[in-house]
């Protein structure tokens, strides 16, 4: 079975993907925009901390600098769309080919190591926890604080207006709420959580790589999707819970598949396990659904 | 007050389906006067009414809302004085929202939304005593997804909550249209007692000439984009159906040959 290391292992890269599923539930579920930008943001949080914490910035201001940057990154896309019409999925699309040049301008080579660096995680080693409990401590701390925010942002006046504009965009400009600008933020508070997430992954494993955002996107909506198949969403809190409960879920999967040697299954298969847990995620609340029905009628 | 003049709008300029909506419309509500708007499919009245609320600029001419000048300003930067009912009883509520959240929506309208809770506690009595007055048993209800309710309910809630907020005009389009025989009643009283009670402005489009001339208190006749005939106070008192149809073919020299018109 996991080893205690590959459990904390995937405890840890399950909470990052968690803040990215929050910014995909943000785009994807809240707003109706389906946002890829978050394979190019992602790198791009990671690069920007990188740099900014190998040139001697504190390494939680160059977590903070990643959000921004997120953020900005996530505004180009939503801009391109509501200021240029250009279609919401196209615009993500442009935004995340133009991250890749400018995550290696940023970082001015494919790589930074940050294995000698001092990171936000650096001082959490001092406190007497096992070496690989740190991250993760730290993660649920982050995630339970961008949880509760986010909550309390969703019930917000502004909160329930994005949700209304991604609901019922007619219904919203109505009642005076600036679709346009609604998007705007969304998709930019969307892409500061995976600029977030981003930075994290970089620092708890040592390194920024322009590639690392590649299915980052899957990987969150993998993560949503069978969070939902799990909790079913019914309310704002529910459905964020799911976000983490599912990107989790999905990490113990992964590493319960690579680790059983039974199955044979080696680290290049990631992609393919990737692929069918998605698959089983969209497909088997419906067979739950049908199953229930049928043994209902079967009562009846 | 709302006053719309020389209104041009022409959809698909310069392309073979070229097609002129609003050809020189000039209309005047007063503070307080409920009018109802009556013309063919094709008329302009659900143009006349986009146009007014902002869902789309007209070529030329001036829209006025209490005196300001609205002409250029998109939908939402109008939605303070701007109140809509719409014909898709689905179209003015959002149902993966609650009723309460719904509600909260529309007590903010046209104003600033900040970071505070959007469902606030003091809104409750007020929410609870509106929907009341439908006598549906919503105000009991108040955390139930939108989605639950029927069409006749959301479009009562929909009334409603154009009505939570005092504006300068309600627009009303064909907003019973696609409700049953019974539940448009119902809604249509309700549209009547909440104009009569919180003496609003309104302007109501509707396929049907005999509502337009039971409900409300001037009508107003739309063709090819034009205002073509209007009638008010003494005039309309009594007036029946065949003396629009007269009027009409007298002001025209034309037949009305739209059988929903004649048979609503």
């Amino acid at each position: 079975m996991l080893s205690e290391i590959a459990f904390y292992g995937a405890i840890e890269t399950g909470l990052i993907y968690g803040l990215v599923a929050f910014g995909i539930f943000i785009s994807f579920r809240v707003l109706d925009f389906p946002d890829l930008t978050v394979d190019g943001s992602f790198p791009l949080g990671a690069a920007v901390a990188a740099v900014l914490i190998i040139s001697g910035v504190n390494p939680w201001l160059a977590t903070g600098a990643a959000v921004l940057a997120g953020m900005a990154a996530g505004s180009v896309t939503a801009l391109l769309n509501v200021k240029l019409n250009i279609l919401n999925l196209l615009a993500s699309i442009l935004t995340m080919i133009a991250l890749y040049s400018v995550n290696l301008r940023i970082m001015g080579r494919p790589n930074v190591a940050l294995l000698t660096e001092d990171t936000v995680l650096t001082p959490w080693y001092d406190l007497g926890l096992a070496y690989h409990q740190v991250p993760v401590v730290l993660f649920v701390i982050v995630t339970l604080v961008a949880l509760a925010l986010l909550w309390r942002f969703m019930k917000s006046e502004t909160g329930l207006a994005m949700h209304a504009t991604g609901a019922n965009a007619r219904m919203a400009r109505a009642q005076g709420i600036a679709t346009g600008g609604m998007i705007v933020l969304g998709v930019a508070l969307s892409n500061g959580l995976v600029g977030l997430a981003g930075a994290l992954f970089a620092q708890s494993q040592g390194a920024a790589d322009v590639t690392m955002g590649v299915g980052v996107i899957v990987i969150g909506l993998a993560s949503l999707i069978g969070g939902e198949a799990v909790l079913t969403p019914s309310t704002v809190f529910r459905a964020l819970l799911a976000c983490v409960v599912g990107a989790i879920i999905y990490r113990l999967a992964i590493a319960l598949a690579l680790n059983a040697n039974f199955m044979g299954l080696q680290a290049q298969d990631l992609n393919l396990i990737t692929a069918v847990l998605v698959t089983l995620a969209i497909v088997l609340p419906g067979v739950r659904n049908s199953v229930r029905a049928r043994l209902t009628r079967n009562k009846a | 007050m709302i006053s719309a003049s020389n209104l041009k709008l022409t959809f698909g300029k310069g392309t073979p389906l070229e097609n002129p909506a609003l050809r020189d419309m000039s209309l005047t509500v007063n503070q307080g006067e409920f009018v109802t708007v009556i013309g063919s499919n094709g008329a302009g009245k659900s143009t006349f009414l986009n146009a007014l609320a902002g869902e789309v600029l007209v070529d030329s001419g001036q829209i006025l809302v209490d005196g300001q000048d609205v002409t250029r300003l998109p939908t939402h930067k109008r939605a303070r004085n701007v109140a809509r009912v719409f014909q898709d009883p689905l179209a003015g509520t959002c149902e993966s929202l609650t009723i309460d959240e719904n509600l909260a929506l529309a007590i903010k309208r046209g104003q600033r939304r900040g970071l505070t809770a959007a469902v606030k506690a003091r809104y409750m009595d007020q929410f609870r005593s509106s929907l009341a007055t439908l006598k549906l048993g919503l105000e009991d209800r108040l955390g139930d997804k939108m989605g639950l309710l029927s069409g006749g309910q959301r479009q009562a809630v929909s009334l409603l909550m154009a009505s939570l907020t005092p504006s300068s005009i309600l627009l009303l389009d064909e907003h019973t249209a696609a409700l049953d025989p019974k539940t448009a009643a119902f809604v249509l009283e309700l549209t009547q007692k909440i104009i009569e009670e919180q003496k609003l402005t309104a302007l109501m489009v509707t396929h049907s000439m005999k509502q337009a001339l039971e409900v409300g208190s001037r009508t107003v006749m739309l063709h090819q984009g034009q205002v073509v005939f209007d009638i008010a106070g003494e005039d309309r008192q009594g007036l029946e159906v065949k003396d629009l149809l007269g009027l009409f073919e007298q002001q025209r020299g034309l037949e009305i040959d739209d059988d929903n018109l004649l048979l609503g």
